[in-house]
């Protein structure tokens, strides 16, 4: 109960540190106005997500390989927390969208490729759901989260050679090119707090994954009396 | 100041995703251990 | 070599197993004829909107024809206990599976080309002068749903709702596939040599890369 506590309190924090640096840090933008300040959650967030989902492959192959159970519970975090942070990306996307563009989604590359990607993830874990016997579980939806990785960069590029929308609605604002440094640097710091928070949420599900074996191997026990 | 619903919106449901996430977790946490103290009491019980 | 002629043996068992009886071709062929046609009634019969509208339609009937088609793969091994009796006959797991995919791709194909005609009246597609093209990408195409359905139809067949969790799995997967797929198709009927290409090759590399993770991985998907 403590724990939970502090951990809130520590989110919080972590909130308003991001608040913080992007609303007093950040300079404001010329073209967009404070809109822009959406792209503080929305970026760093998906970057946050394709480390855990890098995290999730790992855990999935080393899984295959060694078939301890700690890897599978690592899976399992990591691809729920990716989807968190894949699930800011998507609905931050159209609320910074709709008085920008006037449209609430376009097909465009990036976007077409986290819709994918977050019902990839989320297949991965009805796969999880609809198998009971936790070595099956583990084995399978490690193979299929290997697969669906593998597939991520053919997603990617199948969907930016033909089904991108011309032209290309400008995001950051020409990134890299005249992009104001302390805007920069604002990015890579909400990064890193939101790298913190990711593994923060990572040590609490990995918890939750490992009580929930230490309670079968529990009621295995009883039984066995 | 034009849009600052929307960023305030934005902000919200992001954090409020995060929020959620872990709170839930966290609530399953709870009930878990609960169920181990209850497993463990009644296996040295029965031992 | 081992390998082949052990994929032959098994692919000639799962060829003979389905001609016995036909009724995997006949059900799928049906099945891709009714989504066809209901599809066509979807939009306005205009012959420029059929023109547009009819490849990706094309696919989007193989790809549902192929998730129903692909759930007797590894459905009827468990029924009658065949899987490790095959293990133990096969001296190589990547034979097994791939014998499985050749067979899924012949059968897919030969559903697809059955279609083909029909496809080309109902829509006024002319199919005739890119016959050989359209061969290539509907190879391409069905190799690259036939080899990451095989390998997701292996593991959905050892979960509950199977027969809804194939599709979950395996559509996600295979964007690439549709788009590229649907993609090379319109480049037949409204020419673009460059999409042509590049899209077939596209489909040749997705191919390889998932038979590579099949032959890599295929081992632990088959595991009891």
């Amino acid at each position: 109960m403590l724990k939970t506590i502090v951990t809130c309190v520590l989110l919080f924090v972590l909130i308003a540190l991001t608040a913080y640096i992007a609303f007093h840090y950040a300079p404001i933008e010329r073209t967009m106005g404070i809109i822009q300040k959406i792209f503080y959650l929305h970026l760093p967030a998906a970057f946050t997500s394709f480390v855990a989902l890098g995290v999730c492959f790992f855990a999935n192959l080393m899984y295959v390989f060694k078939r301890e159970a700690k890897w599978d519970w690592l899976g399992v975090s990591a691809a729920e927390v990716g989807l968190a942070f894949i699930s800011v990306v998507l609905v931050t996307g159209p609320i910074w969208a709709h008085p920008v563009w006037g449209i609430w989604w376009t097909w465009d590359a990036r976007l077409t490729l986290t819709f994918v990607l977050w019902l990839l993830y989320v297949a991965y874990l009805m796969l999880r759901s609809m198998l009971e016997e936790p070595e099956k579980r583990a084995l399978l939806s490690a193979l299929f989260g290997i697969f669906a990785f593998l597939d991520v960069p053919l997603v990617y590029f199948s969907i930016r050679w033909w089904r991108t929308q011309h032209p290309q609605p400008v995001i950051l604002g020409g990134a890299g090119s005249g992009l104001d440094p302390r805007m920069r640097i604002a990015y890579l710091l909400v990064w890193a707090v939101f790298l913190a928070l990711m593994v923060l949420l990572l040590k609490a599900r990995y918890t939750l994954e490992s009580a929930r074996a230490d309670v079968d191997e529990l009621r295995r026990e009883a039984e066995a009396v | 100041m034009k849009n600052l619903d929307s960023v305030l919106a934005a902000y919200l449901a992001g954090w409020a995703i995060f929020f959620a996430y872990y709170i839930s977790v966290a609530r399953r946490t709870a009930a878990l251990r609960k169920e181990v103290e209850r497993l463990k009491q009644s296996l040295t019980r029965g031992k | 070599m081992s390998l082949l002629s052990n994929t032959a043996v098994l692919l000639g068992k799962e060829l003979r197993t389905e001609f016995r009886s036909r009724e995997l071709l006949t059900t799928t062929a049906v099945f891709i004829l009714i989504v066809m046609v209901l599809f066509s009634w979807t939009f306005g019969p205009t012959t420029e909107e059929a023109r547009r509208f009819s490849p990706g339609l094309l696919w989007l009937a193989f790809f549902f024809a192929a998730s129903l088609m692909l759930q007797p793969c590894f459905l009827r091994e468990q029924n009658n206990d065949t899987l490790s009796a095959l293990r133990l006959s096969a001296s190589d797991t990547f034979a097994i599976l791939l014998g499985k995919v050749a067979a899924n791709t012949i059968f897919l194909l030969l559903s697809e080309l059955l279609l083909l005609p029909i496809f080309a009246v109902l829509y006024n597609v002319p199919i005739q002068p890119v016959l050989p093209e359209m061969l290539l990408v509907l190879f391409l195409g069905s190799l690259g749903i036939a080899v990451s359905g095989t390998a997701l139809a292996a593991i959905s067949s050892q979960a509950r709702m199977r027969e809804l969790m194939l599709p979950i799995l395996l559509f996600p997967l295979l964007v690439p596939v549709l788009v590229a797929s649907t993609e090379v198709t319109r480049s037949l009927f409204d020419p673009n040599p460059l999409v042509k290409w590049k899209g077939i090759g596209f489909l040749a590399i997705f191919d390889l890369v998932f038979l590579t993770a099949l032959w890599l991985f295929g081992e632990y998907l088959l595991e009891e």
